[in-house]
């Protein structure tokens, strides 16, 4: 293939000097690239072998791959048999390796080789020798390659590969598409963190205390009472998190510094609910430590929520 | 606060001498505050205690302390797979005359006088043991030699490793319910008193130890009367009938309370459990520990102080928890108070 893209006048062109039979019509030895060859490079050769229909290639003339000569190997012999029109078209690829270690630029002979085409017919087969000829390939030294002359400096070119050209538009919509999925996906994980915008503000359960306990309209005072003493502790569980005990005090204070300043006031509310709600002693928690005391401790802890 | 009457003289008194009792087994075990006080909740509480640890942690030294401070009768078993439950009634070996005798063995050893009887690896015993531990522990008598022995101050403590899973005998529900507390004993973690119990040579005998420890600190007669009276003399007002209630609610139907677990579904986490008895036992060990902080009234950090010990051991998970019960009943107990309110 790589040898079908080339311009036909940069591929080596020998014609075969003496076709002596009829039935073959030409011998074309092509090489993409004859000079320049480093040690150890792979050269590809492509022998295309017309002849007239019928004729086709005795696989077992083929050469074996293998050493050629003692600088150049035989890699790989590929064969491609096509009928185009009235002519028989064989395509011979070779592949061989050079292992010429050059100290100058020069140029080696490849050795040719003979196969044989064959046609059957009602009285037979009729065979006819072919002989590739040789071709010559210039290896190098890793400086200074000396390629064949030419006419024109621009022959020493070859055309870079085209390649394929991508449609960029696929490609844009899809980076859009993730990218607006990607943006989505932040800001779900945003929302379920709750980071940046959808922090939430921290409650304030002072305050909501504070506002349940002046709603509270109770016309037994022992039951006021015990409605203002409630608000407090749900603000304190609220603000904690969990149920504050009154032995628990010290350890909330240490969890919230907001709060250290209201210490005397919470522990005196603690006193006094644990006196009216399990002591039994309503009347006394009173007098030490009124309804009015409750709501100023949860101004108090309101204010400090505020500034927290 | 002291909120009892001049009239609570005897408790009163009866609180100093269960500091002084505290103190002096403190002398022989130290590090383990919490454990001792639970111990002596349960002494006034007039309740069965198990002690569950690893080994070397000190759980057969606090018993003996214990039993040397509380004064009475002392016996000690070591279950074994081979004990029988007749090891416990009575031996029969050979006299000096040659002849077949039949002693009293550890029960019946201190008679009536028994006041501490303590099963060491009680768990390696086999249920037949079990089962007689079980009439001493709930009607504190046993049937032998055609009478019945009664023991009107016995106090059963029994030890349980961890650790060994191995030719042991799992006790069953009935026998764990009737012990009021499961306390659990881990080597303390302040290093200085790590390094006392290493390098400090007074704790490497424990006879010598526990030979420190006063003997019969508390009268132990007179501690089943004081029990009673400190049960009727603490008081308990609605609101902590109402908490106390609402708590054994939380336990036994978690998810109905509200209470979510990290990685459980509580809807279908705990499968019974948590008996009346077992809660009766909980507010009578609240009581002891509101006396012995000075007060004629139950508060909920009372409940608190003694809920884990005494309700653990009575929540029975569904089988696919219970291998991880260790992580899972303190969880849940946390989040118990956690949720409800008190008051």
């Amino acid at each position: 293939m790589r040898t079908r893209a080339l311009p036909p006048s940069l591929a080596l062109l020998f014609l075969s000097a003496g076709l002596a039979d009829a039935q073959l019509r030409s011998v074309e030895v092509r090489s993409p690239r004859p000079f320049g060859v480093f040690l150890g490079d792979l050269v590809e050769a492509q022998v295309d072998i017309l002849a007239d229909p019928g004729f086709s290639l005795q696989r077992a003339s083929l050469p074996q791959p293998g050493p050629v000569t003692y600088w150049l190997d035989l890699r790989t012999i590929a064969l491609d048999e096509t009928a185009s029109g009235a002519v028989r078209r064989v395509r011979l690829r070779l592949t061989y390796q050079a292992f010429y270690a050059a100290l100058d630029a020069r140029t080696l002979e490849v050795p040719g080789f003979a196969v044989t085409l064959a046609s059957p017919s009602a009285g037979g087969v009729s065979t006819a020798t072919v002989q590739v000829p040789g071709w010559s390939l210039g290896v190098s030294p890793l400086r200074e390659v000396q390629p064949q002359r030419r006419e024109d400096p621009a022959e020493y070119l070859r055309p870079d590969g085209r390649g394929e050209r991508i449609a960029s538009r696929p490609l844009f919509a899809g980076a859009a598409g993730l990218g607006a999925l990607a943006i989505v996906a932040a800001l779900a994980t945003a929302h379920d963190r709750a980071w940046g915008p959808f922090r939430r503000r921290r409650g304030r359960p002072f305050a909501a205390a504070l506002r349940a306990l002046r709603r509270q309209r109770a016309p037994d005072p022992d039951q006021a009472y015990r409605g203002a003493l409630l608000a407090l502790h749900r603000g304190l569980d609220q603000a904690d998190g969990r149920r504050v005990l009154a032995e628990d005090l010290g350890a909330f204070l240490d969890r919230h510094a907001a709060f250290r300043e209201q210490a005397a006031g919470l522990r005196r509310f603690f006193e006094a609910s644990r006196l009216a709600f399990f002591g039994g002693r309503i009347a006394e928690a009173r007098a030490t430590w009124p309804r009015a005391e409750a709501e100023a401790v949860l101004t108090r802890l309101a204010a400090a929520e505020r500034r927290a | 606060m002291n909120d009892l009457g001049p009239g609570d003289r005897v408790l009163t008194d009866w609180r100093a001498a269960a500091a002084r009792f505290e103190a002096e087994v403190a002398k022989a075990i130290v590090g383990q505050e919490r454990a001792i006080r639970l111990v002596t909740i349960a002494v006034f509480a007039r309740g069965h205690v198990m002690l569950e640890g690893d080994v070397g942690v000190g759980k057969t030294t606090l018993l003996r302390a214990v039993a040397r401070a509380l004064g009475g009768g002392y016996e000690r078993v070591e279950g074994t797979v081979d004990m029988m439950p007749t090891d416990l009634i009575y031996h029969t070996d050979l006299g000096p005359d040659g002849r077949p005798r039949i002693d009293p063995g550890p029960v019946l050893a201190r008679a009536e006088d028994l006041s501490v009887f303590f099963f060491n690896e009680i768990n390696r015993a086999r249920p037949q043991v079990h089962a007689l531990l079980l009439r001493l522990m709930a009607e504190r008598s046993v049937q032998a030699f055609g009478r019945t022995y009664a023991f009107p101050n016995l106090q059963v403590f029994a030890d349980r490793n961890r650790v060994e899973r191995e030719e042991t005998f799992e006790l069953p529900a009935a026998a764990r319910d009737r012990f009021l507390m499961e306390i659990g004993l881990d080597a303390p973690r302040d290093p200085t008193v790590r390094r006392a119990l290493v390098f400090d040579p007074r704790f490497h005998d424990t006879d010598r130890l526990v030979a420190e420890v006063a003997e019969g600190v508390l009268d132990h007669h007179r501690i089943g009367g004081i029990a009673g009276m400190i049960q009727h003399a603490v008081r308990a007002e609605p609101a902590i009938e109402a908490y106390v209630v609402a708590l054994w609610e939380a336990l036994v139907r978690p998810a109905e309370a509200g209470i979510r677990l990290p990685g459980l579904d509580t809807a279908a986490l705990v499968q019974g459990g948590a008996s009346p008895r077992g809660v009766a036992f909980l507010v009578r060990a609240a009581r002891v520990r509101a006396w012995l902080e000075g007060r004629d009234w139950l508060g909920p950090e009372d409940v608190r102080a003694v809920f884990p010990e005494v309700m653990a051991h009575r929540v029975f998970l569904e089988p696919v928890h219970e291998m991880r019960r260790d992580e899972i009943v303190p969880a849940l107990c946390r989040a118990v108070f956690e949720t409800v309110p008190a008051p």
